[in-house]
């Protein structure tokens, strides 16, 4: 066993590692290749929800694939990303309509859908005590998920998406920065 | 539980750290190396099992479940690894065995040649009594009614019929 060559043996297994490790993140962000189609049939932006949505892919991907804390970061990323699509799609086949005409309620439903998912991501990351990769990488692929419905009409439900998410954000990382209360003791 | 070097490199590997993929090789290769050692005699086997076993190992590094020891685990997969190849090289010495008892023909060989005898059988019973006498008498010395002269014409009358009959049912010579 002395002709061993372990130095070919371990590129071997290293490759093999990172072989297995590309497999289950594709696994991983399987879903995804559901929930795309699924958006692009029911939005009237179809293109722009494929090109959402395979960010999204790739990017959840890649943080399976790397590992670490910003693996950790894809579950809750696109949970709470599903929360303003779905309102988005709902709301794509819904208007109000008041005295002086009607409206869309996709920018409202983008902007309450954001803030529900900034709370779901600041709530995860509060209770894990996750680090800044999490909370990057989570708040990336919550909104690249959400903004897949939020494109609905031009980019003010984008933007609208990125205003409630950064508003759900704001308490729970204020609660964090509190200082704790003096021992009276 | 004390948590030993190979449980923390392993659940740093798990979690997708490169930096302890290294300590997980050199901590693993010695104990895999033992187990396969143990498991199949022959050296050569042996080396390439525990080969075969480490990358299987460091394939599932992801599995690995943190709250167990490293150690087990691994040798678990390396037994199976060890008991596969037995498995492989037992069922190949059996055909090899068999391949022996048969002349050391190889089974596609033989399976040609029962082809082409149950061809030449099928052609055969297209001829005659008489021509089917005169062929098998030729080609296994077997006595037959007829001799010198007469079986060299009656054994060309044969083989001549036998090549039509060939080519009439396989359209071949």
């Amino acid at each position: 066993m002395a002709s061993t060559d372990l130095a070919a043996l371990e590129r071997r297994a290293r490759r093999g590692y990172e072989l297995a490790r590309v497999r289950q993140a594709l696994l991983g962000v399987a879903p995804l290749l559901f929930i795309v189609p699924l958006a692009a049939c029911m939005t009237h932006r179809p293109g722009a929800t494929v090109a959402l949505g395979v960010g999204a892919f790739a990017l959840g991907a890649i943080l399976l694939w790397y590992g670490r804390d910003p693996q950790k970061a894809v579950l809750p990323g696109v949970a709470a990303g599903l929360v303003p699509l779905t309102m988005a799609l709902c709301a794509n086949h819904m208007h109000y309509c008041g005295p002086d005409g009607c409206t869309s309620l996709c920018v409202p439903a983008c902007t309450v859908g954001g803030v529900l998912a900034g709370l779901v991501v600041a709530w995860v990351g509060q209770k894990r005590r996750a680090g800044p990769w999490y909370w990057l990488s989570a708040g990336a692929l919550a909104l690249l998920t959400g903004a897949m419905g939020c494109s609905c009409i031009g980019y003010g439900g984008i933007v609208g998406l990125g205003v409630g998410f950064g508003v759900g954000l704001v308490p729970i990382l204020l609660s964090r920065r509190r200082p704790e209360p003096p021992n009276p003791a | 539980m004390q948590e030993s070097p190979l449980d923390a490199l392993m659940a740093r590997l798990q979690s997708g750290d490169r930096e302890a993929f290294a300590g997980v090789f050199e901590l693993l290769w010695p104990p895999v190396q033992r187990l396969c050692r143990s498991l199949v005699q022959n050296e050569a086997d042996a080396a390439d099992a525990a080969q075969e076993a480490l990358v299987k190992i460091l394939q599932r590094a992801s599995d690995y479940d943190r709250t167990r020891p490293a150690l087990p685990w691994a040798l678990a997969i390396a037994g199976w690894e060890c008991r596969t190849l037995l498995r492989k090289r037992t069922r190949r010495r059996e055909v090899d065995v068999a391949i022996d008892e048969r002349g050391g023909q190889h089974p596609e060989e033989a399976f040609a040649q029962q082809d082409l005898a149950r061809a030449a059988l099928e052609a055969l019973g297209q001829l005659s009594e008489t021509d089917r006498e005169t062929l098998v008498a030729t080609f296994w010395d077997e006595a037959t009614s007829a001799s010198g002269p007469t079986l060299r014409k009656r054994r060309e009358r044969a083989l001549d019929r036998l090549r039509k009959a060939w080519k009439k049912v396989y359209g071949l010579d």
